[in-house]
């Protein structure tokens, strides 16, 4: 029997998503439940003799008495609300910027994703150059615009750290928001703007009741998505800091993967993942139902 | 009062000059790094800081490509790459089309599959994922890496592919069906050529992500016959203190294949990546 005969039996299109939900099942599923299950046992690579037994809730109480678990909640926070706020703000006005479609701007809108497709190990140590406290050209230019006295650790200092990989990430990140953001832009109707502009709505009135009530699906769509990035991905504090210095940049996700793969504690590095999930899961789903009550 | 016609004017203005300082903010830094990477060393570290290059050489580039191994780090990203866009294609492209153009009984619970994958956290699945390669022998292997990344990198190309697939008028497989085709025939003789530049927008995509890919690869990968260049590039820096002019060099050689297949393809990717966005 042929393909082609295959194809005219029913159920056919099972055939076309086997091959995908399998796979998912076996890269995404298979190991979230062994994650889930980690978290509860006991495993640490370099440990043999301790066995992989279940220990319960060991690692959630070993985790509420850890001040390093709670600094780095609390960094994680300061991390994604700072940097979503940047990387929005910066993504919108990049966006009403474009939207105005004057000549040359359909060529910024594609050299503005330059960051975005950029490899996070090339984006931090571009960064990492440009800051370097002996040699790094923006230290340069603040000293010679006056308004630092002499060239600054920016990733030493344990004030700065977080802050300087924070705006590493915005450069980073914006691009996500400003393509998502003018998309949105360019599906209102024409015919509201103009609407707007005859009843005499000026720039801010205009923004504030024509464009944000369309933008707001893309809004909460792109900032959910973006969260669940930032959350997960210590990539560019990894390269950067290390979390350093000390524990100033340690984030969440930063310290599940560290405990894992420098400590070889599987178990209680899942109990850290494990938390991130469900925040996450509770995040998203109030932030969606929060964003439908206020458009009733 | 002043004019409709002025205040447009001074707009634009101001418009440019605002346009004008985000772009050069998003690519004077990779121009910096470019200009690092064509000076020798000595213009590099010196008293007072030089802009442009005195004496461009390529030294640099030189240094880094005959460095410990930098073209087999290369080759391991580029085979990791072409094995993960491989899995997606082939897999992705019939998922995709089957929830974009055939109805089912339980098509809008595979859909929600797809999506809710989309938001599992990467540090979630990397952790289990080194325990469960581990088990099946796949583990620090070019073939083990591009499976973890198909975790991330399936569910956004079947999501792409979706898109590309829904802005075909559904009646051309019932033309082609009338005419005698198979489904099979349907799909992949009528359908599939007509999807053929959002299929390679969206393998762009799916392979710069593979190729960028950083956290995945550092902890699945331990010798130098899987080890991909973020994790080499990365490792010079840390253990052998890469001078900066190989580094940058090093980081213009390898984000080369990223912008040119970016440019190449961009006016379908920005598509592909904003209709589902704007659909909701």
């Amino acid at each position: 029997m042929g393909l082609g005969t295959l194809s005219e039996r029913r159920g056919w299109v099972w055939f076309l998503l086997v091959p995908s939900l399998l796979l998912i099942a076996a890269v995404v599923l298979y190991p979230t439940l062994w994650g889930m299950s980690l978290s509860f046992r006991e495993m640490r690579l370099n440990r043999p003799d301790l066995g992989t037994g279940f220990v319960g809730l060991k690692h959630y109480m070993a985790l509420w008495n850890d001040p390093v678990f709670w600094l780095s909640l609390r960094n994680t926070l300061v991390w994604v609300v700072g940097a979503t706020i940047g990387e929005f703000l910066l993504g919108l006005a990049t966006a009403l910027l474009l939207n105005r479609g004057l000549p040359g701007f359909r060529a910024a809108s594609v050299l503005i994703l330059l960051p975005w497709f950029l490899p996070n190990v090339v984006a931090g140590h571009i960064w990492a150059l440009m800051l370097d406290p002996r040699l790094g050209v923006i230290n340069d230019i603040l000293v010679r615009i006056g308004v630092l006295d002499s060239y600054f650790a920016w990733f030493a200092d344990p004030d700065t750290a977080l802050g300087a990989a924070m705006v590493v990430e915005i450069w980073h990140g914006f691009p996500f928001f400003a393509l998502l953001l003018l998309a949105g832009l360019k599906a209102v109707p024409n015919e509201l703007y103009e609407s707007a502009e005859i009843d005499g709505a000026g720039p801010f009135a205009r923004f504030r009741h024509v464009i944000l009530p369309q933008l707001q699906m893309i809004i909460v769509a792109s900032v959910v998505l973006r969260v669940i990035s930032l959350v997960n991905a210590p990539d560019i504090i990894l390269i950067l800091t290390g979390g350093g210095p000390g524990r100033a940049s340690q984030v969440l996700s930063l310290y599940a993967f560290l405990k894992v793969s420098k400590e070889f504690n599987f178990g209680y590095g899942s109990a850290l993942a494990m938390v991130l999930f469900v925040g996450l899961m509770g995040f998203s789903y109030l932030y969606v139902r929060l964003s439908n009550v206020l458009r009733q | 009062m002043m004019g409709a016609k002025r205040r447009r004017l001074i707009g634009n203005i101001l418009a440019y000059a605002a346009m004008f300082l985000i772009v050069a903010l998003s690519v004077l830094p990779v121009v910096w790094t470019f200009l690092i990477s064509i000076k020798p060393d000595e213009e590099v570290i010196t008293a007072t800081l030089t802009y442009l290059p005195k004496r461009p050489v390529w030294d640099n580039y030189v240094s880094i490509w005959t460095r410990s191994g930098f073209p087999q780090l290369i080759l391991n990203s580029a085979v990791t790459t072409a094995v993960t866009v491989a899995i997606c294609t082939t897999t992705g492209t019939l998922a995709a089309y089957a929830v974009a153009r055939t109805r089912f009984a339980g098509r809008q619970k595979v859909l929600l599959l797809y999506l809710a994958v989309r938001m599992f956290p990467a540090v979630m699945i990397v952790i289990p994922l080194f325990i469960v390669l581990r088990n099946v022998g796949l583990l620090d292997s070019r073939l083990g890496l591009a499976l973890a990344y198909t975790s991330f990198l399936l569910p956004v190309f079947i999501w792409m592919m979706k898109g590309f697939f829904d802005a075909i008028p559904p009646e051309l497989e019932e033309a082609a069906r009338i005419d005698g085709a198979s489904r099979l025939t349907a799909m992949l003789r009528v359908i599939l050529p007509l999807v053929l530049g959002g299929l390679v927008a969206t393998s762009v995509f799916v392979a710069i992500g593979a190729w960028n890919e950083y956290l995945f690869a550092l902890m699945l990968t331990s010798s130098s016959g899987s080890r991909t260049w973020p994790v080499g590039l990365q490792l010079m820096v840390g253990e052998f203190q890469l001078p900066w002019g190989a580094l940058a060099a090093g980081g213009m050689i390898s984000i080369a294949p990223v912008v040119i297949l970016f440019a190449i393809v961009q006016r379908a990717l920005v598509r592909g990546l904003t209709a589902g966005a704007v659909k909701g």
